[in-house]
């Protein structure tokens, strides 16, 4: 069973669709729950009409089934507020290089 | 014509080439002659044109969305290709060129799009194909001026083209992953392939045999010939549907060390049937640029389509 930090961990390797920002750095991460062999993970999305919330959601799955003792990977996903402010220092950064930001 | 002439360009073609060499970048007319701006405008022409007409090419087949979800991820690739579009008509636009009347004025038939655009794709399943061939066609093609490109402004422009196209290709290789595991579907997606693949071997144009690309390639506007670049395209497209179990007329002859075309190339198209007339044998490339000329089925309608709103507006103020 991995901790909250180890899922954390493994959603730093899964970057958006089209920029090479992980979800973690770009602030769509609301929260991590492990109850025993089940992981939850609540996600927003960067507009209502993400073109890519499919990959997303399976991307994250098969990161978080990668870790040892996981069975079920539950993405919840809520559409809480999301602003620039919300983009971490490391992923302005990478957003920079790809002339994004 | 080198030299100094009346127009927006002011170095020698010496002082360009060796600017060239030197990999100094070229930032705009004052480092350019004429015969580089013009070689550089009819480029870009070519791929602002192919970006803008995917618009109306791909919306048509995303009404045959199976889920919302599907339809909002294809929106989302329309809406990318118009900002792609965008990009390099404002290139254009600080070239001097009229952008106005380039997009909204122009005769449909002189748009300078590829062929495979004017093949109206009907379903979903030949919509996901576009993404995966069509969109990898075009990542292949930016991505080696990405690299390649001396004229600064473009280059930096493509940082972002390029990582959404990389989207593009996902999205379009997880629809067709979809669609092929399950036999039903498997059969529309294999004829979708069928006409699709050698669609998008043609897409780049004429082999090295018959093209030398001196002057694309002399000013660092291409890196690439056009056989180089269907090559790199094939090496990641046949992989991909040997993987899905999808028949393809190409294959990689190791003794070769490249991919071999495996049915008459280039060949007559028929259009109303989407398919290829293989068993009349390869055809010359001239009758290949006859039929591009000539423009496809859908051409009118999708630029007309995209001309629809100026036209109605300039009606409306006069």
């Amino acid at each position: 069973m991995p901790t909250p930090e180890q899922v954390y961990e493994a959603l730093r390797g899964v970057l958006d669709p089209e920029y090479p920002v992980s979800v973690v750095d770009l602030g769509l991460v609301r929260g991590v729950h492990v109850e025993g062999p089940v992981v939850r993970v609540r996600l927003t999305l960067t507009s209502l009409g993400c073109p890519c919330v499919e990959i997303l959601h399976e991307d994250i799955r098969r990161a978080i089934l990668s870790l040892e003792g996981v069975e079920q990977v539950m993405v919840e996903q809520v559409f809480e507020p999301w602003s620039r402010a919300d983009i971490s220092p490391e992923g302005l950064r990478r957003l920079r290089e790809v002339g994004v930001v | 014509m080198a030299g100094r002439g009346w127009g927006l360009a002011a170095v020698t073609e010496q002082e360009l080439l060796q600017r060239i060499r030197e990999g100094r970048l070229v930032e705009g007319p004052e480092h350019a002659t004429e015969r580089y701006l013009e070689g550089l405008k009819r480029t870009l022409v070519v791929s602002a044109d192919t970006e803008l007409v995917s618009a109306p090419a791909y919306l048509r087949a995303a009404q045959r969305a199976p889920t919302l979800n599907a339809y909002v991820s294809a929106l989302g690739i329309i809406q990318d290709e118009l900002g792609h579009a965008h990009i390099a008509y404002r290139l254009l636009e600080d070239l001097g060129v009229d952008t106005k009347a380039l997009v909204y004025e122009r005769d449909p038939g002189d748009f300078k799009y590829p062929y495979a655009f004017d093949v109206p794709l009907d379903t979903w399943t030949e919509l996901v194909v576009a993404n995966a061939f069509y969109d990898r066609a075009g990542f292949v093609l930016l991505g080696d001026v990405f690299r390649n490109t001396s004229y600064g402004p473009w280059k930096r422009a493509l940082a972002k083209v390029d990582r959404e196209e990389n989207f593009h290709l996902r999205h379009g290789e997880r629809w067709m992953e979809i669609l092929a595991s399950d036999p039903a579907t498997k059969a529309e997606l294999q004829e979708a392939v069928d006409w699709m693949f050698v669609m998008t071997l043609e897409w780049f144009g004429l082999p090295d045999r018959l093209k030398r690309h001196t002057e694309q390639i002399e000013y660092g506007l291409k890196g690439s010939t056009n056989d180089q670049l269907r090559q790199q395209w094939m090496s990641t497209a046949v992989p991909l549907c040997e993987r899905l179990g999808l028949r393809v007329p190409a294959h990689f002859d190791p003794e070769r060390g490249e991919y071999v075309i495996d049915c008459p190339f280039p060949a007559d198209f028929d259009e109303e049937n989407k398919r290829w007339r293989f068993e009349q044998g390869p055809v010359g490339w001239d009758q290949v640029l006859a039929r591009w000329r000539r423009r496809g089925p859908a051409n009118e309608e999708f630029v007309t389509q995209l001309q629809r709103g100026y036209r109605e507006l300039v009606r409306a103020v006069a």
